[in-house]
């Protein structure tokens, strides 16, 4: 089998990147190991309206209701609250994944790429050190698909990355540890996202409410693996549900585990080779958050491929245009965030409600998490010389953007 | 004594790749649509099993291990 790309892994990322590939001419394959696209979901299902300019979806089908806005609880459930700019205008959506999935994939199949299903990456095809490909299996069958460019999608345990020799090894203390009920007969006051810190509630993490549209809604927790104890994530989550009064009547629909990376990014481009979305770790180190970078990234690596192919220059050097686009996207914001959380893991839940206590008459018209940081440093000077490492990065974020 | 290795228990493992993503000996990987220690690369160091969030993975005799 030839193919100028292979993509391993149909997520967002992979179909995304297979894509944007395919319309700019490459010929495309995308191997996933399991039997269905988007199946099983393995997410909180929230995302942000700016997918919207983004054009990247059609119809409607994926959304299962729109968000409103966010409030945090602190610990004391205090509650600091996020809404959007004007009344009636939406934050997010929160998604089927499944269908969301299914359908990136299926413009990417009308992009012209090709997809393969039970179809598991093996190891990598090298020549001399080069990569030219990946030996999968296909239940018992073993075959050679031969590309000059392997794309890396295969998720948080990313073995595409590895083989190629790229450190993509987690520390326990950079890994959210998740699982979700999605449950029904939910009492869903509102539209909004519920988020809840504490380190009775979760260690390192947060209990998440999304509502799902009627009464339906998703409802999980992350906590830091280095904070976990075998099956903690379960235990917490099932105390929380019992003791909420809108939730404890509710009825599973789905029980689901998931784990997040919360890490920097790791290198993402070699020779013949590019990682992306969760291989990558590009995830918001402090919301979990993924889904919005994996289609801003995907795009970045589609185009890229896409050229490579038509210059037929697959060098790391060439690729490194994905690497410059995604940092310019979203690099910087993961490093700020990623600093911001190891701030909060030395924050206890005294200091969380002190700040939440400061912040809750103020009205955050928008969800963005530098917002919160930027008005905790005004109230609290104190956690000021903690904070002032990133202020450094939002002069260079600035700087990056010409602002 | 030997410790003890890793073992999953693949009726309650849901394959969401935590304890892949954080093994340093890369011991784990993904079987059949499940979790799966390689015994002979296991170290014991428990990390996996503090990270498995529905406690899918235990301490299992050394006759065990695997599927």
């Amino acid at each position: 089998m030839e193919y100028d790309v292979v993509v391993v892994g149909s997520g967002p990322a992979g179909s995304v990147t297979a894509r944007f590939a395919s319309e700019a001419g490459a010929k495309v394959l995308v191997i996933e190991r399991r039997q269905e696209i988007g199946v099983p979901v393995l997410c909180g299902e929230g995302i942000s309206r700016k997918i919207d300019e983004w054009n990247m979806l059609e119809g409607t089908r994926w959304i299962a209701g729109r968000m409103d806005g966010a409030h945090i609880y602190s610990p004391d459930r205090t509650c600091v609250t996020l809404s959007a700019e004007k009344a009636g205008n939406e934050t997010g959506y929160v998604i089927y994944r499944d269908i969301f999935d299914q359908e990136l994939a299926r413009l990417a199949i009308k992009a012209g790429a090709k997809f393969m299903m039970n179809t598991q990456a093996t190891s990598l095809i090298k020549d001399k050190g080069k990569i030219k490909g990946i030996n999968a299996k296909h239940f018992d069958e073993e075959f050679e698909i031969e590309a000059d460019v392997v794309v890396g999608a295969d998720g948080v345990e990313s073995k595409v990355g590895q083989w190629a020799g790229i450190d993509t090894l987690l520390k326990p203390k950079d890994l959210e540890t998740c699982c979700q009920y999605t449950l029904a007969n939910v009492d869903c006051k509102d539209a909004y996202c519920d988020f809840y810190l504490g380190r009775e509630i979760a260690p390192g993490g947060y209990v998440w409410v999304f509502p799902k549209g009627k009464d339906i809604a998703n409802v999980g927790i992350g906590l830091l693996a280095s904070l976990s104890e075998a099956g903690l994530a379960k235990k917490l989550l099932d105390k929380f549900i019992e003791k909420d009064s809108r939730l404890k009547n509710a009825e599973p629909l789905r029980f689901l585990a998931g784990a997040v990376p919360v890490a920097n990014p790791v290198e993402t481009v070699r020779d013949n080779l590019i990682l992306i979305g969760d291989a990558a770790r590009h995830v918001d180190p402090i919301t979990g958050g993924g889904l919005t970078h994996c289609l801003e990234g995907g795009k970045i690596a589609g185009e890229t491929i896409g050229k490579a192919v038509e210059e037929q220059n697959f060098s790391k050097e060439f690729l490194s245009a994905y690497e410059e686009g995604w940092k310019k996207a979203f690099g910087q914001k993961i490093k700020r965030n990623y600093l911001v959380k190891e701030i909060m893991l030395d924050m206890d839940d005294k200091t969380f409600n002190m700040i939440a206590h400061s912040l809750k008459d103020i009205k955050f018209d928008e969800i963005s998490t530098y917002g919160l940081v930027k008005e905790v440093a005004k109230k609290h000077p104190t956690l000021m010389v903690k904070l002032l490492p990133l202020l450094k990065y939002r002069k260079k974020f600035k700087e990056l953007k010409g602002e | 004594m030997v410790k003890p290795k890793a073992k999953v228990d693949r009726k309650k493992c849901l394959a969401c790749g935590g304890c892949i993503s954080v093994c340093p000996q890369d011991a784990l990987s993904m079987c059949g649509g499940k979790a799966y220690v390689t015994a002979s690369k296991c170290i014991s160091c428990a990390i996996c099993i503090k990270t498995c969030p529905v406690g899918a993975i235990d301490e299992g005799r050394d006759a065990e291990n695997g599927i």
